[in-house]
Parts: structure tokens; sequence; C-alpha cells
């Protein structure tokens, strides 16, 4: 936190300028905002309080929330549904917490150009439902998606399971309206999705995680309702073969809209055979015609590479509670991380090989029971996995070194660290593995322009300059 | 382990399962986050809150009680807790724990505990007004041995005067069906159900204590209530009373009467929608009786909300947040008559005194078409009406 009397002058300035109804100071309001869900040390839990909170309705609260964080200089961090995982939203530094929650409304949804203009706090949930009025869909399914926003989403760059046919976040966006660090207003481009005349402003802000300014309004494309829907799923008793069923339909040129191969620590609950241990399921949208064509190639690829097929029921059941098994485990087993690793197709054995095997026993750790292997079948090469933390004497300092050497494996294999978490603090200081000093200077080189007082989210993204 | 004991441990481990998450998805449809957007009034923030005061990170204070009564405890936001954690138990705990390190209630809550104390029902009304809705009913006195179902009517059905249509509404139902049933009168006391959400303890063992011994010596062996939150509290907080005693919200009662063909109902051709109130739903998960009761009226089209059964919304009238929110409280009610507008219903239906009160509010206010009734009143404006004797 920011000394008393500059936290005072801070305060009654904001007051000022959006009303005491939208400012939060009093310790008790500001405690939630201390963290996000980042794995946080316990002993930290309460340690970063922001110095206010705020709650901007329109652009022109944000721009004032910024001349006053200009002037007074004091940190900034924007934040939307709070659920990042890697400490984006930890005031490390105090400041203000511009939250954008109440930033929800759409502003204009354009159904002969499929795009949707919309304020960065409305959920891609309820933007789901709001579009589904309307016969169109954003498509952005995400673990979090009842509570992230869009606004958090782009900021991340986060992730869609049904990014095969629909991209995720980061290839929807058309135009961008962002506050920055002098309270200045730019606006990206036009409300296009192909140009080739200025630069794509809006592409720095995809994954900037409030580092470069506050998304305060995105036009992302929408696609009209799919006139069929089906999910076809498949339960194997080796996860390897699993995969070989994902690599055929990669290879086959169907355009799925979702699939994800994984293993379970037991598959009878979904329906499946006993002693199966991993599941395979494809999301298929289209015409209907398409989708029954689809669904025969499909089951014939699981049928051939060993798979037993589950009711069409229990296929339908389990990819609409996609949602509702985002984070539980987190809560009941404790302390736990996820891997969210891009590793090129052809290392991925060698991956979870040396995760499993080597690694992570030599930090005293392992898998969580059933979350060993995970793949997220398509463009998008998310291998996934649960871990326990380690523990005892010296934990966080091993997690630490454990998160390095994960780090050092995928981005020896070719791959990205963190595909759709971002960096936050928890991958910060492991960047320097994944990127070049020319490629990290060039980031700090735009971060410089765009916020040379560093005040937006001071302290992620990039790490120190050594 | 003494019972506050083990309640608070349950607190501690709740808070402590949600730091390790906090994940946010409790926030997902829960009412008071929906109106206000603010992380310190969702089940997660109070988790973080508890945790704060319990490890002495922060000192209580007026506004950390404000935050702990924040909360409808409607109980939605389990469903959307991937670890179903019981948040709302954490928070009515904390109340508890609030008010035995000395924080004192908030002054609106203070006039319910008071009045609770100086009238023995939370609306500052003169015992003798709980006899005023029934004149009609006199001889339905109950008198110990002549009768094994109390009729318990519960202070906000008795008191509010908008609202005795449905306990003369009930009466009228039992006494077509042939039931024996008895009223309590000016002698009923409050079930403590008010207190008890606002985590009073002590003024609550007084209450069940009185309550309990009145009802015992009834020698009753059936409480019937059309009070949702009545019917949670004695079924769920009278943990000894509900072993001697069946006790039964008056959907149940009145889904056994359909069921036995006691009560027979006029053909509607009304579209209606049904409000399930969240101590009846998700509290004591009686979803079917009411709907089962709905559709025994011919031609009546009941359809369901978006939200319904154990999704429903919460209404906003619960746990004391009426009193101490009222703002927040009408902007939930709302919400919810804008998804019972939606199916395109010309009616309302719900079962909780404080339901109708918010709802029909919110209707007035909002210029609603929607009229919204207790599914009393409702069933007696179809009742096949026969000649009744009382006595």
């Amino acid at each position: 936190m920011i000394d008393a009397l500059k936290r005072e002058e801070l305060r009654s300035r904001l007051v000022k300028a959006l009303g005491g109804q939208r400012v939060l100071w009093k310790e008790a309001d500001l405690l939630p905002y201390a963290k996000d869900t980042y794995r946080i040390r316990f002993d930290e839990e309460f340690k970063y309080l922001p110095d206010a909170v705020v709650f901007p309705d329109t652009t022109t609260d944000v721009q004032k929330v910024v001349q006053i964080a200009a002037e007074i200089r004091v940190p900034i961090i924007p934040k939307g549904g709070g659920s990042n995982r890697t400490g984006m939203l930890v005031p490390i530094h105090g400041g203000i917490v511009v939250d954008t929650i109440r930033m929800n409304r759409i502003v204009e949804i354009s159904a002969p150009n499929l795009y949707v203009t919309v304020q960065p706090g409305i959920t891609l949930k309820e933007l789901e439902e709001r579009l589904f009025e309307h016969g169109l869909a954003l498509n952005q399914e995400q673990g979090s998606l009842r509570i992230a926003t869009v606004g958090g989403s782009i900021a991340t760059s986060g992730f869609s399971r049904k990014h095969q046919k629909y991209g995720t976040i980061a290839d929807r966006i058309m135009s961008l309206e962002v506050v920055l660090a002098d309270g200045s207003i730019l606006r990206t481009g036009p409300k296009v999705l192909y140009t080739s005349t200025g630069y794509r402003l809006h592409q720095l802000f995809i994954a900037s995680e409030g580092t470069l300014g506050i998304i305060t309004e995105a036009t992302l494309r929408v696609e009209p309702l799919p006139e069929a829907r089906d999910a076809i799923m498949a339960f194997y008793d080796d996860f390897w073969k699993s995969i070989e069923a994902a690599e055929r339909l990669m290879g086959s040129g169907v355009t799925f809209a979702a699939s994800e191969a994984f293993e379970v620590e037991d598959a009878e609950p979904y329906g499946g055979p006993k002693g199966e241990t991993s599941i395979f399921y494809v999301l298929l949208e289209g015409t209907k015609g398409e989708v029954e064509a689809e669904t025969a190639f499909v089951s014939r690829i699981m049928k051939e590479t060993g798979g037993v097929l589950s009711s069409p029921e229990d296929a339908m059941k389990f990819v609409n509670r996609y949602t509702s098994q985002w984070c539980g485990a987190r809560a009941m087993t404790g302390f736990e991380d996820a891997l969210t690793t891009y590793v090129p197709m052809e290392r991925m054995r060698e991956f979870y090989d040396k995760l499993w095997n080597d690694i992570m026993p030599r930090h005293g750790t392992g898998p969580l029971p059933g979350e060993k292997y995970s793949l997220d079948v398509g463009r998008y090469r998310i291998m996934a996995g649960r871990f326990f933390l380690p523990k005892g004497e010296g934990g966080w300092e091993k997690y630490q070194e454990l998160l390095r050497d994960i780090a050092k494996l995928t981005t020896s294999l070719g791959g990205s660290i963190s595909s759709c978490h971002g960096v936050g603090i928890e991958h910060k200081n492991n960047l320097d593995l994944e990127y070049s000093e020319v490629a990290l200077d060039t980031m700090r080189a735009i971060k410089n322009t765009l916020d040379p007082d560093n005040i937006m989210n001071p302290g992620k993204k990039l790490p120190d300059k050594s | 382990m003494c019972n506050m004991d083990q309640a608070l441990s349950e607190m501690l481990e709740i808070s402590e399962k949600c730091a390790r998450c906090r994940c946010g998805c409790c926030k997902d449809e829960c009412p008071m986050y929906s109106e206000m957007l603010e992380e310190s009034i969702s089940p997660k923030g109070r988790n973080v809150l508890i945790r704060a005061i319990s490890q002495g990170v922060l000192q209580p204070d007026e506004r950390a009680a404000r935050i702990a009564y924040s909360c409808l405890l409607c109980r939605r936001d389990e469903l959307s807790c991937t670890a179903k954690l019981k948040n709302a138990e954490a928070t009515e705990t904390f109340r508890k724990y609030l008010i035995d390190k000395g924080v004192p209630l908030l002054p609106e809550h203070d006039i319910l505990a008071k009045s609770l104390e100086n009238y023995g029902n939370p609306w500052q009304e003169p015992k003798t007004a709980r006899r005023r809705w029934a004149k009609e009913f006199t001889k339905r006195r109950l008198v110990p041995g002549k009768t094994d179902t109390l009729f318990y009517v519960g202070c906000t059905f008795a008191l509010d005067r908008t609202l005795q249509e449905s306990p003369k509404a009930l009466a009228r139902l039992m006494d077509r069906a042939g039931e024996s049933y008895g009223l309590l009168l000016e002698d009923e006391i409050c079930c403590g159900s008010t207190v008890k959400r606002i985590g009073h303890s002590k003024l609550f063992e007084k209450l069940r204590k009185e309550n309990e011994n009145r009802i015992r010596s009834t020698g009753v062996k059936r409480i019937v209530t059309a009070c949702s939150g009545c019917f949670k509290t004695l079924k769920q907080d009278y943990p000894d009373l509900a072993k001697d005693v069946e006790i039964l919200h008056s959907t149940e009662y009145l889904a056994r009467l359909v069921k036995d063909g006691r009560l027979k109902f006029k053909r509607s051709d009304a579209k209606v929608t049904y409000h399930d109130p969240c101590h009846l739903g998700r509290h004591a998960e009686v979803y079917d009786a009411p709907r089962e009761i709905l559709n025994a009226i011919p031609g009546l089209r009941l359809t369901e909300m978006k939200n319904s059964k154990d999704l429903s919304r919460c209404c906003g009238g619960g746990a004391g947040v009426k009193t101490a929110y009222p703002e927040i409280s009408g902007k939930a009610a709302i919400r919810r008559l804008k998804e019972a507008e939606k199916t395109g219903a010309e009616i309302l239906v719900t079962t909780c005194p404080f339901c109708v009160q918010t709802l029909k509010v919110a209707a007035k206010a909002t210029g609603s078409d929607i009229e919204v009734v207790e599914l009393s009143v409702l069933l007696d404006r179809h009742s096949e009406h026969k000649e009744v004797h009382i006595g």
C-alpha cells in the first residue's frame, strides 16, 4: 500500500471523480482483491491489498481514474472476472484495482456484419446467452466462462474448447477501444475482421495482462447458430490409443468444433465400462447433413482405434458438464497446480515421459489421480495435467524450481510455457527460456512507449532486465 | 465438541477450502453479487473475510458486519461451486461468531430482535393481532387431545394485512377437505427463523424452547405451515421436535389431499409459473408437491422459468437482507419477476410470505401485468366449493 497521506489524496480524488458508491477503500472490502486464484504462499494471502477498488461504468470513468493514477503515480490493476491463475491481478505494489465488472453492456449487435460490440465486463456466459436470443454465438467456451469476462479473456488470450472451428477470442477481435496509461483513448482500427492498412494494434492487447492499457470496448466476430450439434465419445483402456484416434481425426480434415482426449481415474461415472481409463470426445456442429456424416466418420475412427462408444446421451451429458469441472479439485485436494503447456504433437510422449518420470519425482511430487494426461485436440495443443505442490520445508522454493524445470522441458521441445493462463507472477521469471533477449527487449520497448511511468499492472508479465 | 464448536470448525474448513481455490464460480447467479458486483458481496468474499477475522488479520467492525449480513442464505451458490461448499452455513455461523465477539447487530436487525423480545414477533404487533386474520375461524382454536394437526400460521402470514388471504384460503381448503386441525391464534409463538438467520442464537434458543413447549403441550402429531421459513426452521432447527412430530409444508399436505381425491378444482385456462422459495426448495428439497397441486387444476398451464427448482433464483427477501439492504433486495425481486414475465405467464405463484411480499412490490414498482399469488389463494379460487360445517 502507498503511504497514508498519498492514499487519502487518492481516495478523495477517486470519490470526487466517481462518487462514493463506486470506490471501495475499507479493508474488509479490499480483502478479496488481494489475490486471484494464483497459488500464492498461504502466509501471503492478505499481504498485497490494493489501496482502492473502483467500479467505472463508462470509458470516461476509466479515463478519469487513469488520469488520477498517472498524476499521483500509483499502479493500476485492471480486473475482469477475477479468475486468473497466474497472479496477474495481485496488487504487489498496491494501487487501484479498476474492476470493469459493471461495464457489462452490449453496445451493438450487427447480424448482417456478424459482429457484437461490448463493454469489457460482460461475462462470456451472459454474452453467449444474449447472442443466442439473436441466433448468434461467440463460441468461446472456457472452463471459467460463467465468471470470465470478455476484457479478461482478451487480456489473458483465453482458451476456448471450440477453437478448432471458431478459434479463440484472439482470433475473433475486430477492433478494440483501450484507455492508455496517459488517459488517452486508443481505437485500434475500424470494425473489420481483415485490413491491410495500419499496424494491427489490437494484437498488442491480446495477452497484455493489463500492462499496456485498459480495454474498455471490444468488437468481436460472431457466427450464426449451427443447424445441428452432436457429440460422440469413446472410452479407451490406454490414453495413447485415444491419442492415436485424435491424430487420425486431426489428419482427416474434419472441422470439428471441440475435442479432447484425457486420462480419468475411472470411466464408470461417465457411463464407461469398468477398467477403462481414458476418454476421447468430439463435438460436431454444422448443417444436419454435415454433422450426420461427420459423426459416422468419427465413430469409425474411434472403433478402429479400440474405443468403446458411449451412448449419445452420455456423450452430450459429458459435453454439457464441461464448465462444472473447472476448478473443484483445487478446493478439495488443496495444494495443486495445473499445466497449460503447449507442446508440438510429435513431442507429446517425450514431454509427458520426462515430466512424470523425471522432473516430478525429482521434486518429490507427482500427478493428481486421473490427471496425468490430457490433450486439447486440434490447433490448440494444450498438454495439460495437474500436480501436487512439493510439501514440507522449502516447499515454495521447490515449487518455483519445479516450474522452472517444466518451463525448460517445454521450451526445449519448441513449446510454450502457458498457452492460456497468462504469465502474471507465476511464469514471468521463466520467460527468458521462451523468448530471446531481443524479443524481450522489444516487448519492454513497447511497454515503455505505452506506459513510460510503469503504472499499468507493474511487476507482471515481463521479467525484470538483468 | 459442542454444536457451536463444530459449526465453527466447519466454517473454518469451508473458508480454507475456498481459499485454496478462490475461483469465484459462486458469483454466477448469486442474487446479491449480481446486483452489487463487489467481490466482498459474494460467498467467496465472505469466506475471505471469515479467514481474515478468524486469523486476526482484521478486527471485526461495522463494515465487516454489513458484509456478513449481505447474504440471502439462498444456497444457489452451492450449485455453482464445483466443490459444493456449504457457504450459506458458514455465513450463518459467521454471524453468530461476530455476535459472540461483541459485534453489535445492525441497527435494522436490532429492531427485529427487540420486537421479538417485546412482542413475540418481528413486526412490532401485539400478540392479540395474531388472531386478526382468523375471525371466521375462531372455532378452530386448538383444544389439546381433539385434533392431531396444528395449522401453524407464522408471524408474517398472521400479521401482514396484505397477506392474510393466504391463511384464510388454506384454512378454507382444509375445511373443504374435511380435515381436522387446530389453531393457536394469539397463543402461537414465533418459530425464531428471523433471529436464527441473523445469527442471534441466544434469542433463537429462547424462542425455540418456548415454542417447542407450547407445541408439545397440545399433543399434536403433525404441524402444517404455509410459511417456508417456519417450515425449514421447525423441520431442520428443532431436531427433537421433528423426531416426534411430523412437520409438513402446506404444499406437501395439500398434495396428499389432492392425491386422495379430497380436494378438487374447477377448470382454469390460466397460464402460470411457479417460483420455488429457497427455504422450501433448496433447503428442504420440496419441488414436486406444489407442481403436483398446480397440475391438478384442469386446464391450467404451468410453464417453468429459465431458472427453476434447484436452480431457482432467490426473490431477495431472505435472511435479514430485505431489512439491511432494501434496495438490493428490491432489485433481486425485479430480476426474478422478469424471469417470470419471460414465460408469458399471467400469474406468478409462490408459497412463502416473504417471496409474495417482495415479488408483489416488484410487480407494482415495474407496472408488471403479472399477478403474484400465494398458492393457497390460487387453489381457493379454483376449489370446488361444498358446504362446510366447522366445530
